[in-house]
């Protein structure tokens, strides 16, 4: 974006976009009872549980260890099934890796179908499915990380020099030879750092997960929101906060020299 | 590319596959995945894939719909809030423009978006009452976390020199953003937007689950009580809404980035 972008080329195009804007606006504003009314009605409330939920619990903290490593054992399953799942997921819909068009149509809708969902769906599926519990949110950020790191490794994968495959296929090289010889040792920097993304989606996610009844900190949050014990909410968002962070911070920092 | 291949020696990758190994193991000892239930996982996953199927849909017509409306303009709405909110702090955040005011905004823009939407949603949801209502304000907090973001970093990657001309000329601060910035980043923040929106709907779908509206609460019910046809309606609606809107939002986008 060095020039500025070239003014608009007429005043009813620019019109008619406010106009749709507007429209969607209002209507969705009106859709889901937006009003400025209700929240100063509702204000007296919200000071009130305002003024409950501060200090936080710090008695509370001991009890949290726990829930934090169920939740960080969520995670980091998560996303190292999810990563291992990804390569050939992500190699078969890499354009010219391929082996043939059928498999790149079908993978490549898989991955889409696969993204559209978000992790608390899949959160609640497995608990379904597998019954209450951590292993059921191991599963959800497993589906989760695949979805993530496919789209993204696929990307990296249909950037690469074509030069090195074709030259393992040249020698008499199988389609694998050519992928794990050929293909993958171009990106594996880009799936490290794309590894290391997941986990700090993971992480943030697994916090959730509980809230649907799939394990981790997520768990005691919603019991104690069930029972309006809002000190001890503060605290645990409080912690999540200071948790999440931390993690980030350190896995950006290791992404920074990958990448 | 041959730089970073070079740089990734194989050592440190056999030391973090080693070490990924050994947590992996010790987290899936914690939460109890014993060989055996991991072995009984596909049969089980296959039985309730079964009780998917036919998919309900005069449930999907009659409510799920409707859910689905709410969600997109719960996504909205949440969008617009933080359009409208985020465009200063962009513009306040950028290191290049306001070295000391950026590094405030970039700090509280950080702690919103290290706690999930939903964790929002849980304290709005007592204080504005339930409904969609609570969820779009969620979504608009934490997308004015992460658009603030992203726009400070598209200001701070732009060429000042329009600016500084605005200035020279005599304008003010404010006027040179107007007509030395602002056109200039316009079409790559739209862009954030209309990719915040899609995340956003994506979002909004599980605000449900704490009573926010949308498609979540939806799920979480006809799951709880074992009624899978619904569900099935749910999980396919949901499916098409999405794809289908980010086909015409990733449209827009890339149009915009090509300054068409």
């Amino acid at each position: 974006m060095s020039r500025p972008a070239p003014p608009p080329r007429q005043l009813g195009l620019t019109l008619g976009v406010i106009a749709v804007l507007a429209t969607m606006t209002l209507w969705s504003a009106h859709g889901i009872g937006f009003s400025v009314s209700e929240l100063v009605c509702n204000a007296a409330g919200g000071s009130r549980l305002l003024r409950e939920s501060w200090p936080p619990d710090f008695a509370f903290l001991p009890r949290l260890i726990g829930p934090f490593l169920e939740t960080l054992h969520i995670a980091l399953i998560g996303t190292v099934v999810g990563a291992i799942i990804a390569i050939p997921v992500a190699v078969l819909a890499a354009r010219p890796v391929s082996p043939n068009w059928l498999t790149w149509i079908i993978d490549r809708n898989f991955m889409n179908i696969l993204r559209t969902l978000p992790d608390l769906f899949w959160a609640m599926l497995f608990a379904t499915a597998v019954g209450f519990g951590p292993l059921a949110g191991a599963l959800a950020l497993s589906v989760f990380s695949v979805a993530v790191i496919s789209k993204l490794f696929s990307e990296s994968v249909e950037a690469i020099d074509m030069h090195l495959p074709e030259a393992v296929r040249a020698c008499g090289g199988s389609w694998l030879q050519m992928v794990g010889l050929g293909a993958l040792p171009q990106v594996w920097p880009q799936y490290a750092a794309y590894v290391m993304y997941s986990f700090e989606l993971n992480v943030r996610g697994s916090m959730v997960l509980g809230l649907v009844g799939a394990g981790g900190i997520g768990m005691i949050l919603e019991t104690q929101r069930a029972n309006f014990e809002y000190e001890r909410v503060t605290m645990i968002i409080l912690s999540v906060l200071v948790v999440v962070l931390l993690i980030e911070q350190v896995s950006a920092s290791v992404r920074r020299r990958l990448a | 590319m041959s730089a970073a291949v070079r740089r990734f020696r194989p050592g440190y990758a056999s030391w973090a596959t080693l070490i990924v190994g050994a947590l992996l193991i010790w987290s899936l000892w914690a939460i109890e995945a014993s060989p055996e239930r991991l072995a009984r996982l596909p049969a089980q996953l296959g039985t309730v894939l079964g009780f998917f199927w036919p998919v309900d849909w005069h449930y999907g017509h009659t409510r799920v719909v409707p859910a689905i409306i709410e969600s997109i303009q719960l996504a909205w709405i949440g969008t617009i809030i933080g359009a409208l909110i985020s465009l200063p702090l962009a513009v306040l955040g950028a290191s290049t423009l306001f070295p000391w005011c950026s590094r405030v905004i970039k700090g509280i823009s950080a702690a919103i978006r290290a706690v999930p939407e939903i964790l929002w949603a849980i304290y709005l949801v007592p204080i504005v009452g339930l409904g969609p209502f609570a969820g779009a304000l969620a979504l608009g907090i934490n997308s004015v976390g992460m658009l603030s973001k992203l726009g400070a970093e598209v200001v701070e990657s732009t060429d000042l020199s329009a600016m500084q001309a605005v200035e020279a000329a005599g304008g003010s601060k404010l006027v040179a953003i107007r007509l030395g910035l602002l056109p200039q980043v316009l079409p790559e923040l739209m862009a954030h937007w209309l990719f915040r929106f899609e995340l956003n709907l994506r979002a909004s779908a599980v605000l449900g689950v704490v009573g926010a509206g949308g498609v979540g609460g939806l799920l979480l019910n006809t799951l709880r009580y074992r009624q899978f046809e619904m569900a099935a309606a749910v999980l396919v609606l949901t499916v098409l809404a999405v794809l289908a809107i980010d086909l015409v939002s990733g449209s827009i986008r890339r149009k915009l980035l090509r300054g068409g």
